[in-house]
């Protein structure tokens, strides 16, 4: 682990939801630190509280108790459109489906974040192409999404949630609508962009896609109840090529 | 594991010495199942004596070799035509520590679960690093033993999974 500041820190955070029999606890508290170059991985079963920990940690959803810090901002500390800001600015995501502007083409998709935050027409285009290359779409830039398969469209919301300086991906369930070839590529290459650098939390209920992960959470009422680490260095092996 | 088809499919090919055998499963099986060689050995002595292979006279130097017979071929050929089937299957240790475990009635099933997750998520995170490793072109084989070893890891995963959730459901009725 490195020793610089964690992308993301989560300090006791818990989320709870008013209902008509009280108080529904969804999540929590929960503790977790992810640094930089970082794919952590969260599962459990349907309504474990995974995609409320990844909305909270994406700054879509406050938490009621604890402390969230995403790139060094206390999120408490952030007002409507800083938040807004941080989402468009520092965050990507990445959804089941439905990630990209059907009227945009693939490098209108990945350019449009760049382009609301300021950038010229021709920098934002130049850096979408160049995000679109490192997911290996440069060739089917001009095509709209309604062109592209899942697995294409999937890869091409991978290059817009990295591109400029965003310091974190939050994926849930990229994988969920895409058979296993496909979804083993999208894997491969959230972990090339981590290794790069990036930092990715994903949602998944495949344990073979978390398996790409350096961390898998395991949530079960809202509680982190295992967590499994593969370290970097490799460990020695008796048996393969 | 059938170190007896084995051998008769790696002589089908051509005929060979007891060591030479032992290199070539390994190398056709990516070294995922390292054998004896004293195993080939006694191996082939049974072969021979069920009349499925025939030693060789050396003809270049000291070392024994072996050839298949026709009734070797045959042998082989029913191997091949026969699918698998696991049935009765294998014993499961892991069920059977599960299952016990619950039927002891204070083990803490629970903790035994999440323990079992977490080494076979730790397993399958080891064997999707190979495969990472692992050139397609190259390391056919080793690919297809890596993707059987994940996906027996995945249904592992899956199966406590299910044992958690159906022990739950028994714990709310």
């Amino acid at each position: 682990m490195s020793v610089a500041a964690p992308v993301l820190e989560i300090r006791d955070v818990g989320r709870v939801h008013a209902s008509r029999n009280g108080p529904v606890r969804v999540l929590g508290p929960v503790s977790l630190e992810v640094g930089r170059g970082e794919l952590v991985a969260i599962m459990g079963p349907s309504g474990s509280g995974k995609s409320t920990l990844l909305a909270i940690a994406g700054a879509l959803d406050r938490p009621t108790e604890g402390r969230v810090v995403v790139a060094g901002r206390d999120l408490a500390d952030l007002s409507a459109a800083q938040l807004a800001e941080l989402r468009r600015r520092t965050l990507g995501y990445v959804f089941q489906d439905l990630n990209l502007l059907p009227g945009l083409t693939a490098l209108e998709n990945v350019a449009l974040p760049l382009e609301l935050d300021g950038a010229s027409l021709p920098a934002a285009r130049d850096e979408a192409r160049a995000a679109l290359a490192r997911v290996k779409m440069q060739h089917l830039a001009d095509r709209f999404p309604e062109d592209l398969s899942g697995g294409e469209q999937q890869r091409v919301a991978i290059a817009r949630a990295f591109v400029g300086k965003r310091s974190m991906l939050l994926a849930d369930e990229p994988t969920g609508a895409l058979d296993s070839v496909t979804g083993e590529l999208v894997m491969r290459l959230l972990r090339d962009q981590c290794d790069a650098g990036g930092t990715a939390l994903l949602v998944t209920h495949d344990a073979t896609h978390a398996a790409w992960a350096d961390r898998v959470l395991h949530l079960v009422d809202g509680r982190i109840v295992d967590a499994a680490s593969s370290p970097r260095a490799n460990r020695s092996n008796a048996v393969g090529p | 594991m059938t170190v007896r088809h084995s051998l008769l499919a790696l002589l089908d090919r051509e005929p060979a010495h007891g060591y030479g055998l032992k290199t070539a499963f390994e190398e056709r099986t990516s070294n995922a199942w390292p054998l004896n060689v004293g195993q080939v050995y006694t191996t082939l002595a049974r072969l021979e004596r069920d009349g499925l292979v025939t030693p060789r006279t050396a003809e270049e130097g000291p070392r024994q070799t072996w050839s298949i017979t026709d009734a070797g071929r045959a042998q082989l050929a029913g191997w091949y035509a026969s699918p698998v089937v696991d049935d009765p299957p294998q014993r499961d240790e892991l069920a059977i520590k599960v299952l016990l475990a619950i039927a002891a009635e204070g083990e803490d099933v629970d903790g035994i679960l999440a323990a079992q997750r977490a080494t076979t998520m730790e397993r399958l995170q080891e064997l999707t690093r190979h495969k990472v490793r692992a050139d397609p072109d190259r390391d056919l084989a080793w690919l297809l033993i890596l993707d059987a070893w994940i996906l027996t890891a995945e249904a592992q995963i899956r199966w406590l999974d299910l044992c958690a959730a159906r022990l739950a459901a028994r714990g709310e009725r």
